[in-house]
């Protein structure tokens, strides 16, 4: 019988890292859990086998104390980094090192490091390329965003996975990156979740790309699946919902208004400065005319991920209250 | 198509009769969850199409097909046609012709150029029918998962090609060989003659096309589509499948060899039809 295995979950603070840690503390093969939250809170529930730790990741030296520290004290084996930073709105150099440099650091020290084993990092379905000659269903090798003039939200994204991506092999640390489709929940950095909070939803005219959306449940349930699993690499994690841009529109209750696409940039830039809201439209412009979807085939093989927790859609809880 | 799919089988409902769509229920299709499959394909939205094609078919084309017992009716398979006429409707007509001939329907995906998807409105009104985008990464899903493309290996140079050049063959491109061995899938195909002479082309313009990102826009001699005869000969698989091993995939050579035998085919099955057919309008 293998031992239980030691883990460190980093966003700890954010929903998916929360509910890992809840999903951990039932889980018999983990023995500690080592939650590291942005900033103090009381939302982790108590328990012995959990401790955890506030740590501003954007620090190198907070990070290396963190690792040499309480992850090593803890005997942690593997550490399952599972946030980047949320809001599109913000930006700059602090940012930056918190989705970049934090993911450099742990890779760097955790290589060095005498008891962690395992990296598990979740990157983020935005590091694809879509456009109209691109594949609809998103393989692993799909092309990636690089474009120069892309926010810096992505380009962290895209630079983050790579970091990760070049490292593997190169040392006897596993690293795993499993670049999950976008989590349809408030909290998670959603630029979908933020569309669809106005009543009226534009959209552009004539177009109505597939989308796919994943639950907090699932994208927590890969991210343990990929912590207990010897397999290294790049994993995709998609959604049980697959739907069209307009369905999700209709399914969260909302009105869809189609309009020609050069005034959609303004006029959600004008949204974001009135109201705060984070959806820019500017960086979601080519999935709201092209379909990506992520082919989890991969993960489903040889992680064993299936996605089985579909989104409750409020439309649909409306329905089902109704009958 | 923007519209719920509730629309769309209410159309369906109204306008389809209901043995069609009874036989139209049985439709091969993976549901990725919302009624929809990863591509945006639709059954109330293939159903509700039909509407719209069957008239043309029937009525305006007059469509006589021979030769659906070539055509699979379960696995991997890929159609392959001749393009012309300006305006894709011969692919219309092989996409009727296919669901209407196969029994439990199937729905042959469409492979479209690039540009396609592009375009407001039909370019969503056509994923919804099946059709998809012209790339590696989407034939080799839907294959892998057993579906019917359908493809045209001379492209969009072909649709727009002068009238004098009709039923002259472009080269064919050799991406549907290299598929059809790779994942082993036959390759059947088909003559279709009359959309060469449905609008007769007087130029074309690049410029035009550059705000859709299409190549070349045609300018037609005549504003509608001539009612012409559509004759469309399916021909026996070519079991590239079984002729070359899928490592074989890889050499161009025999890729192209793959590829000159399905043109060879499609240009017999077009003089077959010209020579059958009584007349333009006939």
């Amino acid at each position: 019988m293998t031992r239980p295995v030691n883990v460190m979950v980093t966003g700890a603070d954010a929903p998916v890292g929360e509910r890992l840690v809840r999903d951990l503390l039932d889980d018999s093969r983990v023995d500690q859990i080592l939650a590291v939250p942005w900033k103090v809170g009381d939302h982790l529930p108590r328990d012995n086998r959990l401790t955890v730790v506030p740590v501003d990741l954007s620090s190198s030296r907070r990070v290396h104390r963190l690792l040499f520290g309480a992850a090593r004290d803890l005997n942690i084996d593997i550490v399952a980094h599972t946030t980047l930073h949320r809001s599109a709105r913000q930006e700059g150099s602090r940012i930056h090192r918190y989705n970049v440099d934090a993911i450099r650091s742990l890779l760097t020290l955790s290589e060095r490091h005498p008891t962690i084993r395992r990296l598990v990092l979740r990157s983020d379905a935005a590091v694809y390329q879509i456009q109209r000659d691109l594949p609809v269903l998103i393989g692993e090798h799909h092309p990636l965003n690089m474009r120069g003039n892309a926010p810096q939200w992505i380009r962290d994204r895209v630079e983050a996975d790579i970091t990760a991506c070049t490292r593997m092999g190169m040392t006897p640390l596993e690293i795993v990156v499993l670049r999950t489709t976008e989590v349809l929940a408030p909290g998670t950095g959603s630029q979908l979740h933020d569309y669809l909070q106005s009543t009226i939803c534009l959209r552009p005219a004539g177009f109505d790309p597939m989308l796919n959306l994943l639950t907090i449940q699932d994208a927590a349930a890969a991210m343990q699946r990929a912590v207990h699993h010897q397999a290294q690499g790049v994993f995709n994690i998609p959604g049980a919902d697959t739907l069209p841009l307009t369905a999700a529109i209709r399914a969260w209750g909302r009105i869809g208004v189609p309009v020609p696409g050069s005034i959609l940039a303004p006029a959600y830039r004008l949204r974001s400065e009135v109201t705060g809201h984070d959806f820019r439209y500017g960086m979601n412009r080519r999935r709201f005319h092209y379909s990506g979807v992520l082919d989890g085939t991969r993960a489903r093989e040889v992680l064993g991920y299936v996605p089985c927790h579909p989104i409750r859609w409020p439309s649909h809880d409306g329905q089902a209250a109704s009958a | 198509m923007p519209f719920p799919p509730a629309v769309a089988r209410a159309i369906a409902q109204a306008t389809v009769p209901a043995a069609d769509r009874e036989r139209l229920a049985g439709l091969h299709f993976h549901d990725a969850g919302h009624g929809y499959d990863a591509f945006g394909m639709h059954p109330d939205f293939v159903t509700m199409s039909t509407t719209i094609v069957r008239g043309l078919y029937t009525k305006y084309f007059r469509v006589i097909s021979s030769g659906h017992e070539h055509i699979p009716q379960f696995g991997p398979a890929i159609l392959v046609a001749n393009h012309s006429g300006n305006i894709p409707i011969d692919g219309m007509m092989m996409w009727y012709d296919v669901l209407t001939h196969t029994d439990p329907p199937r729905v042959p995906r469409a492979v479209a150029d690039h540009f396609v998807p592009s375009l407001p409105f039909v370019g969503t009104l056509f994923a919804r029918g099946g059709m998809v985008g012209g790339s590696r990464g989407n034939a080799r899903a839907l294959l892998e998962s057993g579906e019917l493309l359908m493809i045209f290996p001379e492209g969009t140079p072909a649709i727009v090609k002068p009238f004098r050049d009709r039923y002259k063959l472009h080269p064919f491109r050799v991406g549907h060989a290299e598929m059809a061995i790779r994942h082993g899938a036959p390759i059947v195909p088909c003559g279709v003659v009359g959309a060469e002479e449905q609008l007769p082309q007087l130029t074309t313009s690049k410029r035009l096309g550059k705000p859709f990102g299409v190549p070349e826009v045609p300018i037609p001699a005549v504003p509608v589509p001539l009612p012409v005869r559509y004759h469309l000969l399916w021909g026996p698989a070519i079991p590239v499948h079984k002729d070359y091993t899928p490592a074989q995939a890889d050499d161009p050579g025999v890729v192209e060899e793959a590829a000159a035998r399905v043109q060879a085919a499609v240009d017999a099955l077009i003089k077959k039809g010209l020579k059958q057919r009584k007349g333009i309008f006939r």
